[in-house]
């Protein structure tokens, strides 16, 4: 997974709460879809920084799977404050799509 | 570090705007196929006929435009990349045009040309200008060049241009304000909204949206430009033919010029289908390519009307079947289509945006029935097949008996949109 991160253990369980966050067209979630680029974790202010992108910038399900995202961290971390921070640069592409995402998409 | 940040995204209409477009549409369409049912009988007569007259206004304006209005608040932010300017004006737009319709269809259905259809179609121009002021003000805040914008926008304009026409037709039934009489100019009144409403706004959606819905990164910005001005130029070569030359193998012209920018269309789905990342396709995006295909079979009819008017013979079953094969055909298929993929959306941002994330939510697909869909997609074939063979063989059993299955496909489809629009929160 091609993520990048400061805490590997802390972003290994980001992505397993994150895995139940589906694109609801596509029916993948957004760790799959290679939707989340970086998981940052701010100890000394429990802020977890997470920066995404989406399929493409005018998805109509955008704001509701942003607002899936920070809730399913904030539910998993209660401790920590979520700070989504969308991005279109790098633009999301296929190439980032995992094997078991490609797997789904070819079903 | 995190990268640098270009976070906007483009805020989603609100569903109180959008979801009363749908319901009237949905409920148009019923009326519509009610109206089918009950005066099939009219279909065997010529195409100037008060019932005839009705059904068309129930679909082109209650059912198509109705629809696509609705879809079109709603997918705005995703064509013009900029939000909706005022949900005031979108709610204007839909009082002032679900007030016009009904009177419209019914001055139509009663021939009552005075009052009815003069507030009718007042009331309709004013929902098309408010939706183009909306429309006109959120481009003009845009910052990019859009193609999809430039269809959509030439595409209500030319609606403008349509519902203008058709009220001055309204009212030079009553008071002769024009040179000819009305009937004579059904067929440019029919083709403004045809081709320069539906067939440039359905190309200009349906470029942004297939391939979105297929994950296909295939584009071809120029090649839409190409068709944008094909169809432009082919009508508006039409209207001067119309108005002035008044030669009928003239008429070709604008029919390859559309026909060529079909072509191209079809081409870029094509691409965007080959290209696609999504290998699974559902029933509801093979309908909405189905019906690009779909286009051929009126087109293939007025060439065949050209060439007989050429030979100075006129065909009614072929003018009647033309009009059916737009209305009941390609438009009516694209809607199905369309609707199954955007209404989900809107139903599934309006239950679950507070919920998502705090625990399985159902898929937007799981909000309607896909039986429901393809008992529906069995009836309106068996019954569009059946009404077209009605038509063309003059027969009033058939035409009764088909539009028997087109109206179970409009109970059906209603039955399916009611489902999704009174869907409860349902959560694992």
């Amino acid at each position: 997974m091609n993520v990048i991160t400061n805490n590997n253990l802390k972003c290994t369980i980001s992505l397993a709460v994150l895995q139940d966050v589906v694109d609801p067209e596509i029916g993948l979630n957004v760790v799959d879809l290679g939707l989340i680029y970086q998981v940052d974790f701010d100890e000394a202010e429990k802020i977890i920084f997470v920066s995404m992108t989406l399929t493409t910038q005018f998805c109509p399900m955008g704001e509701s799977i942003v607002n899936a995202v920070e809730q399913a961290l904030l539910k998993a971390f209660a401790d920590y404050n979520v700070i989504v921070n969308l991005t279109f640069n790098p633009q999301w592409t296929s190439e980032r799509i995992s094997e078991e995402g490609q797997e789904f998409l070819n079903r | 570090m995190l990268p640098a940040a270009n976070n906007r995204l483009v805020k989603n209409t609100s569903y109180k705007v959008v979801l009363p477009f749908y319901i009237y549409a949905a409920l148009a369409f019923l009326l519509g196929c009610i109206l089918l049912f009950t005066a099939s009988g009219a279909f065997t007569q010529h195409y100037f006929h008060p019932k005839i007259l009705a059904i068309t206004h129930t679909m082109a304006l209650g059912w198509g435009t109705m629809m696509i209005l609705g879809a079109g608040h709603q997918l705005l932010p995703v064509l013009i990349e900029e939000q909706l300017f005022s949900n005031v004006l979108a709610y204007l737009s839909f009082v002032f045009a679900a007030a016009g319709i009904p009177l419209l269809i019914y001055a139509f259905y009663t021939f009552n040309m005075h009052w009815p259809a003069e507030v009718g179609g007042t009331l309709v121009n004013a929902g098309v200008l408010c939706y183009l002021v909306n429309l006109a003000i959120g481009m003009s805040k845009s910052k990019q060049e859009n193609v999809h914008a430039v269809f959509v926008f030439t595409a209500t304009l030319w609606l403008l241009l349509t519902t203008a026409v058709g009220l001055f037709l309204v009212c030079n039934f009553t008071r002769s304000i024009l040179p000819m009489s009305s009937v004579q100019y059904l067929s440019l009144h029919a083709h403004l909204g045809i081709v320069g409403w539906f067939l440039l706004m359905v190309i200009g959606v349906g470029s942004r949206l297939i391939p979105m819905f297929l994950i296909s990164k295939f584009t071809n910005t120029k090649r839409l430009w190409s068709i944008y001005w094909l169809i432009n130029i082919g009508l508006v070569s039409f209207i001067i033919i119309y108005i002035y030359l008044h030669t009928i193998r003239l008429y070709l012209l604008p029919v390859i010029a559309i026909i060529a920018a079909l072509i191209l269309f079809a081409h870029y789905c094509k691409n965007a289908y080959k290209q696609r990342i999504r290998r699974n396709v559902d029933e509801q995006m093979k309908v909405s390519l189905l019906s690009v295909w779909m286009m051929a079979m009126p087109l293939a009819i007025l060439l065949i009307t050209i060439v007989l008017l050429i030979n100075n013979k006129e065909n009614t079953q072929l003018v009647l079947l033309y009009g059916f094969s737009i209305f009941f055909g390609w438009i009516t298929a694209i809607i199905f289509g369309m609707t199954f993929k955007t209404l989900p959306f809107i139903v599934w941002n309006k239950v679950y945006y507070d919920k998502a994330g705090l625990g399985k939510t159902p898929n937007p697909k799981d909000l309607y029935s896909n039986r429901l869909f393809s008992a529906m997609a069995i009836a309106y074939l068996g019954g569009f097949i059946l009404f077209s063979a009605g038509i063309v063989f003059s027969s009033g059993v058939i035409l009764k008996s088909a539009s028997a299955f087109l109206l179970l496909a409009a109970v059906l489809y209603n039955w399916n949109v009611f489902k999704l629009v009174l869907h409860k929160p349902n959560m694992a």
